[in-house]
């Protein structure tokens, strides 16, 4: 294998950013000095947006789901409604669980969570 | 923040709101990587609840020796293949939905992989996916999929080979 079909096969994982450290300096180092990889660098990032394009088509896991899994590992919640804003500084939260009837209500303030109610027993 | 690794070792102790997160987290990205490997909306939404489940059940059995992304899309590989099996010998039980839903709607969720990704088989399919959409390293999918590094980039120099014909 030439220099070149080695860098041109390390292309998409230079693109992601997950070659090593010495795989990425020797990408970039060849790129710098050959033009045929350089435009398949070019190739390769077009690709990649082409594909960015295909996969925000694909549908979101339906909210129905959550409910089969909490439903499935025993009425936990895994549902929570947030009011407020982190960027304020607090929120308040309420947890629900298989019963649908809330249990318990928190306050989040500046990243601290103080508990305000609890009803019932958990699940 | 917690860390992904993090979240599991409080999800083994059954804290769920450390669940939550990591359902927030990676419940929708299971579910298209079930897709791109199924093409089958249902199967997949399946795939990605049987995963979830299993993630709750064996959080404590999770060693850190991998990444926990690595080790989710390891389950939902293998719950996406045994629910494609089991669909291929008609022994799979679809869940009873009480309300009768259009048909229509029920047709247009299949196939829903389009445009040049759905070009392409299902194994660079899958490489190109994990590369592209989750920033999986070659090496990190070398080990999810339990092929050679080399079979992975050779599948991924088809993959563009393929893809170039079809956007180009």
């Amino acid at each position: 294998m030439n220099a070149c079909e080695r860098i041109r096969e390390l292309m998409p994982w230079y693109v992601n950013g997950t070659l090593s450290h010495e795989e990425m300096r020797d990408v970039t180092a060849h790129l710098a000095g050959c033009e045929a990889c350089s435009e398949e660098l070019a190739l390769t990032l077009r690709l990649k947006v082409s594909l960015d394009d295909d996969l925000r088509g694909l549908p979101k896991l339906p909210e129905t789901v959550a409910k089969k899994v909490q439903a499935a590992i025993g009425g936990r919640s895994i549902a929570q409604i947030d009011v407020g804003s982190f960027l304020l500084g607090f929120s308040f939260g309420a947890r629900v669980q298989k019963s649908g009837v809330p249990v318990q209500g928190d306050l989040k303030l500046l990243g601290r969570k103080i508990q305000l109610f609890k009803v019932g027993k958990e699940e | 923040m917690l860390s992904d690794q993090a979240l599991v070792k409080r999800v083994a102790r059954e804290d769920d709101e450390a669940f939550r997160s990591l359902y927030d987290r990676y419940a929708d990205r299971v579910f298209r990587y079930a897709i791109t490997l199924l093409r089958n909306q249902h199967l997949a939404e399946e795939a990605a609840q049987e995963t979830m489940v299993a993630v709750w059940k064996s959080a404590g059995r999770f060693e850190g020796r991998s990444k926990v992304s690595t080790w989710i899309f390891g389950i939902a590989r293998n719950k996406a293949f045994d629910l494609a099996r089991r669909e291929k010998r008609g022994d799979r039980t679809p869940e009873i939905n009480l309300v009768s839903p259009d048909p229509a709607p029920a047709l247009l969720k299949e196939e829903q992989v389009t445009g040049a990704l759905g070009t392409l088989p299902e194994a660079q399919r899958e490489v190109v996916y994990l590369t592209f959409y989750e920033g999986l390293s070659y090496g990190e999918i070398s080990r999810l999929l339990g092929i050679p590094e080399g079979t992975v980039k050779s599948r991924m120099f088809h993959a563009k080979r393929k893809l170039v014909e079809v956007l180009t």
